[in-house]
């Protein structure tokens, strides 16, 4: 039977949906704690907005970058425009470091729900039944994926809301003030660490070439960090105004504590928070699931004779050998921002990089 | 030749009876039906085993050739057989013998009420030349009927060529016999050639459903489907007379989904009749039944339902496709055909639906979709389904919108409930107690203080003891349900309480997780769910409130994954979003359900084109 039309390919709001919930990942559970050692006050924001515009700026580069080439990998983009061996070190950079965003994942969810949910259970059990589910989701369609982003794109959005309007009579203005009192190397530290969340969007580079009618691609990945970007400042004000900036910036989850600390009035479940843990394993899990499976498509663009879920088995022992690598907390904080640099930059690498080759080629190769 | 090739096979077959019946091989069924009439009907005799039901009646037509009608007693309708086949050959053939036959009646009636002649028989066909050389008793006959009132025999008459009377006569009186409805005339023919079974066939056989079949395969098969079958000595060519018809069940209300507003018709086990009910529902040019035959014994009809220049062509044709594909000795439901033909059965998801209601299938059908009628099941299918559909109650539309919403919503509810609940129950009172309010934490545990067992265990032995119920209360005749009704109940909700084996919690949990169950309308996703509540379960009780949420994560994985006929199966929320929603998790007003639904790609997407704008 021909694949009907939303069968095999993936439209433009699937990017939009991926890339909001990519962004999401983890680093919206740590980003107010990481932008509050920097600023003072409710100052973070205009590093969000600043690192948000940086972002959409990038985002739209990175579309346009693919859309050169449409429906074609990212590997054969590569290979065209810069040579093949080249191509393939970008692949595997872009490998290693997907497999280690995919650890990285599983392992916050143990963090996670270790901290909040059960302090007796192994690490190793919460971290391998998730990867266990991951696997499963990977060897689904690829368009599954985008399929279960949309299904799960309702949990989210009201688990986010619940976050954003349950604690509005928490904030006290005196957290919020005084406005404007950090320094320039704040500033410029705390866009970086936003950036640095924002980088999610890189996963357009790879997904892009699933999308049937890219036109309005870039459109939408831009429109997907904007969304962030948005949400990001609310939050983080949100979170600020409650806890106030000292507070926050030793809270290591301040986005999850933020849901404790409301409590409905007279509600079947004293703490809410199990609804949001709901929402934030979901989130965790579309954005490790889509992280894995781009690790496995990235080996697949260059061995193209692997079967997937022999790959899958192969990586999925790796992937939990490197998650259980953090000792403790102050490890897996580490091991993020070593990710998350490593993650910008080589973005920003291959952007430079095939951008001026295709300049430098004259874009004669349409 | 072609005999001997039969005795072949046929001895062959007799000798290896266990190989040939097993194997059923095409050669043998391929023979052309011989000559002799006396040994074709031994032939299905024996092909049969001589079976007591099979009744073979020998009749001579025009007193020199030899006929059989063959029909199985319990499956043709008997009166039809008598009336419009038996009647009708021998009173042809009375006619053609007028004196040898003492009966005379057939004769002198006429007379006495010209318009009264047996009109039963068929018209004259002026163009039978080649029986005009025969015996002149014939044309005698003839005459003596359409001309009535002359009461004369063929000496008397004007018509002085006796080999051209029954060519001339019609033209002699055509008012006549265009008026009384005179009879044929050219029963009897000296060598019995092809023309005689077509002049029975046009003439004599007053059944409208006739074919000619040429071989034993044919024969034997209408034979097995109640057709009654006319075999001519001398010729090698079968009639094939449509009479089927045995008991069926009348229209009843469908047992599976009763509703209190809407139709109360429901299928029943015969296609015939439950196509007959679709018809009735929608009278539109372009309603389509494309026939199968399936089962290797059984050779069931199953029938392909859609509304041409509606449904997706791509869908249709996976569906013809994939019936085409089965191989079974026979389907006794269509239930058989519907694991054939569905898309993972490794899914506890049905990806077809099951419904007994006609109004249900044509209001499917409508939208685009296929549906699949199996001969012996009063179920038909419906193909492909989508996420939330079973859910969905043809009633949510014959309701106002409001409360067709409100429905819907809690069949979502509902649904939640039957899965969920036990299982949250479980990882809530062993893992996460802080979580339930401070007040009902404390009287949940008060309740639980004498039970011995964790409450996995507690859930598990209520939940299979509900299942045991449940089943049980199928199987018992009706006089003793009832009782095991009251037994249950009291087992359940009192004793086992009182004995501390269960708490009064697990006891709410249990009937309510039943309750909700028995709000889905589909029975078979019911069931379905049933075998996911037991996994949330188990889940719940290693890794409390997490594994419940990596089971459901699993569960959307599965349906993301899932599809019904080449249908992402949950196409109405994930490739498609928001248009979908009000049909879905709400039920919007009537008016503003204008398109079919998208993923089935129709050819008409508009269901209603201007919402009455125009008028």
């Amino acid at each position: 039977m021909k694949p009907m039309k939303g069968a095999g390919y993936i439209s433009d709001r699937d990017i939009l949906i991926a890339v909001t919930i990519n962004i999401l990942g983890v680093y919206t559970l740590s980003l107010p704690r990481i932008l509050a050692e920097d600023t003072t006050a409710a100052d973070g924001w205009v590093g969000i907005l600043l690192g948000g515009g940086v972002a959409c700026i990038l985002a739209w580069v990175v579309a346009k970058l693919t859309l050169l080439y449409p429906n074609k990998s990212f590997f054969s983009i590569a290979s065209d425009l810069v040579t093949k061996p080249i191509a393939v070190i970008l692949t595997f950079l872009f490998t290693l470091q997907y497999i280690a965003i995919t650890s990285l994942q599983v392992r916050e969810v143990s963090a996670l729900a270790h901290q909040y949910l059960f302090d007796q259970t192994p690490l190793e059990v919460i971290s391998l039944s998730f990867l266990l589910v991951v696997v499963y989701g990977v060897c689904g369609s690829r368009a599954g994926i985008f399929r279960l982003n949309a299904l799960f794109l309702p949990f989210v959005m009201a688990g986010l809301l619940l976050i954003v309007v349950l604690p509005l009579a928490f904030i006290k203005t005196e957290n919020l003030l005084p406005v404007f009192q950090t320094d320039f190397k704040g500033y410029v530290k705390s866009t970086y660490s936003s950036l640095n969340t924002f980088a999610g969007f890189g996963i357009i580079l790879f997904y892009i070439a699933l999308v049937k009618n890219p036109k309005n691609t870039p459109k939408m990945a831009v429109k997907g960090v904007m969304f962030n970007t948005i949400l990001y400042t609310i939050l983080y004000i949100v979170c600020i105004g409650t806890f106030g900036n000292s507070t926050t910036a030793n809270l290591f989850f301040p986005t999850f504590d933020l849901s404790r600390t409301v409590e409905i009035p007279g509600g079947f479940f004293e703490r809410f928070d199990a609804f949001l843990f709901l929402a934030w394993t979901i989130i965790l899990f579309v954005h490790c699931l889509m992280a894995f499976d781009i690790a496995v498509m990235t080996i697949m663009m260059v061995f193209k004779k692997v079967k997937k879920i022999n790959l899958v088995i192969t990586l999925t022992p790796l992937i939990f050998f490197i998650s259980m690598i953090p000792k403790d907390y102050v490890e897996l904080t580490h091991l993020a921002r070593y990710i998350s640099l490593t993650k910008l930059t080589s973005l920003l690498l291959v952007i430079v990089l095939l951008w001026s080759a295709y300049k430098i080629k004259g874009g004669q190769t349409k | 030749m072609r005999r001997s090739l039969f005795t072949r096979v046929y001895k062959k077959s007799t000798n290896q009876q266990y190989e040939s019946a097993t194997q059923q091989s095409e050669s043998e069924f391929n023979i052309p039906i011989g000559l002799t009439l006396k040994e074709n009907v031994e032939n299905i005799k024996n092909k049969l085993g001589n079976p007591s039901d099979l009744i073979v009646r020998e009749i001579t037509v025009s007193n020199k050739h030899k006929c059989s009608i063959l029909y199985l007693s319990g499956l043709a309708d008997q009166k039809l057989v008598n009336d419009n086949i038996l009647k009708m050959v021998q009173s042809e053939t009375s006619q053609s013998e007028p004196n040898t036959n003492p009966s005379g009646t057939s004769q002198s009636e006429p007379n006495a009420n010209p318009s009264g002649t047996s009109q039963s028989e068929p018209n004259a066909n002026p163009s039978e030349t080649s029986q005009s050389h025969t015996n002149s008793n014939q044309s005698e006959t003839y005459q003596n009927d359409t001309n009535a009132n002359s009461s004369e025999t063929s000496q008397s008459e004007p018509n002085t060529n006796p080999s051209e009377t029954s060519q001339s006569e019609p033209n002699a009186n055509p008012s006549e016999t265009n008026k009384n409805n005179p009879k044929s005339s050219q029963s009897g023919v000296t060598q019995s050639d092809p023309n005689l079974l077509e002049m029975i066939e046009q003439h004599v056989i007053a059944i409208t459903d006739t074919k000619k079949v040429q071989t034993l395969y044919e024969v034997i098969d209408a034979i097995l489907s109640g057709n009654a079958v006319f075999l001519l000595d001398g010729v090698n060519t079968a009639l094939v007379m449509g009479t089927t018809g045995y008991e069926t069940r009348s229209i009843e209300e469908p047992q599976s989904e009763a509703v209190v507003r809407g139709p109360r018709t429901g299928f029943i086990e015969s296609i015939d009749t439950n196509i007959t009910l679709i018809r009735r529902e929608l009278k539109d040019p372009n309603l389509r039944f494309d026939v199968h035959e399936v089962g290797r014994r059984s050779k069931q009809k199953v029938v392909v339902c859609s509304v041409a220049g509606i449904v997706n062509p791509d869908i249709l044709n996976e569906v013809n496709r994939r019936i085409k594909t089965i191989d079974i000795d026979a389907a006794p439901d269509s239930g058989f055909v519907e694991q054939w033909i569905e898309d993972s059965f490794l899914s506890p998801i049905p990806q077809i639906l099951d419904t007994e209601r006609p109004d249900h299938v044509t209001y499917s059908v409508l939208q685009g979709k296929v549906a699949i009628l199996v001969d012996g099941s009063p179920f038909a299918l419906i193909a492909p389904v989508m996420l939330g559909e079973p859910l969905q109650s043809l009633e949510d539309y014959s309701q106002r919108w409001m409360i067709g919403t409100l429905l819907r919503l809690l069949r979502f509810l509902a649904i939640f409930i039957s899965l969920f609940l036990p299982a949250i129950y479980v990882a809530l009172t062993s893992y996460h107690p802080g979580m339930i309010p401070t007040k009902l934490a404390f009287s949940i545990a008060a309740t639980r203080e004498g039970v011995p067992f964790p409450s996995i265990f507690e859930a598990l032995l209520m939940a299979v003891t509900f299942e045991i119920l449940q089943e049980a209360g199928i199987r018992l005749p009706k006089a003793i349900g009832s009782t095991i009704g009251i037994v249950g109940g009291i087992v359940i909700g009192d004793v086992a309480v009182s004995a501390g084996i269960v708490s009064p919690a697990m006891v709410i949990i249990t009937s309510l997780t039943a309750i909700a169950s028995f709000t889905i309308p589909n029975y078979s996703l019911a069931t379905g769910l049933r075998v996911l509540r037991f996994g949330l379960l188990g889940a719940a009780s290693i890794l409390g409130l997490y594994g419940i949420i990596l089971v459901f994560i699993m569960l959307c994985i599965h349906i993301v994954n899932l599809k019904s006929m080449g249908v992402p199966f949950s196409s109405p929320i994930a490739p498609y979003f928001l248009g979908n929603l009000k049909n879905l998790l709400i039920r919007s007003p009537i008016i503003t359900l204008k398109k079919r639904p998208p993923y089935l790609e129709p050819r008409d997407i508009n269901k209603i084109n201007d919402g009455g704008k125009s008028k």
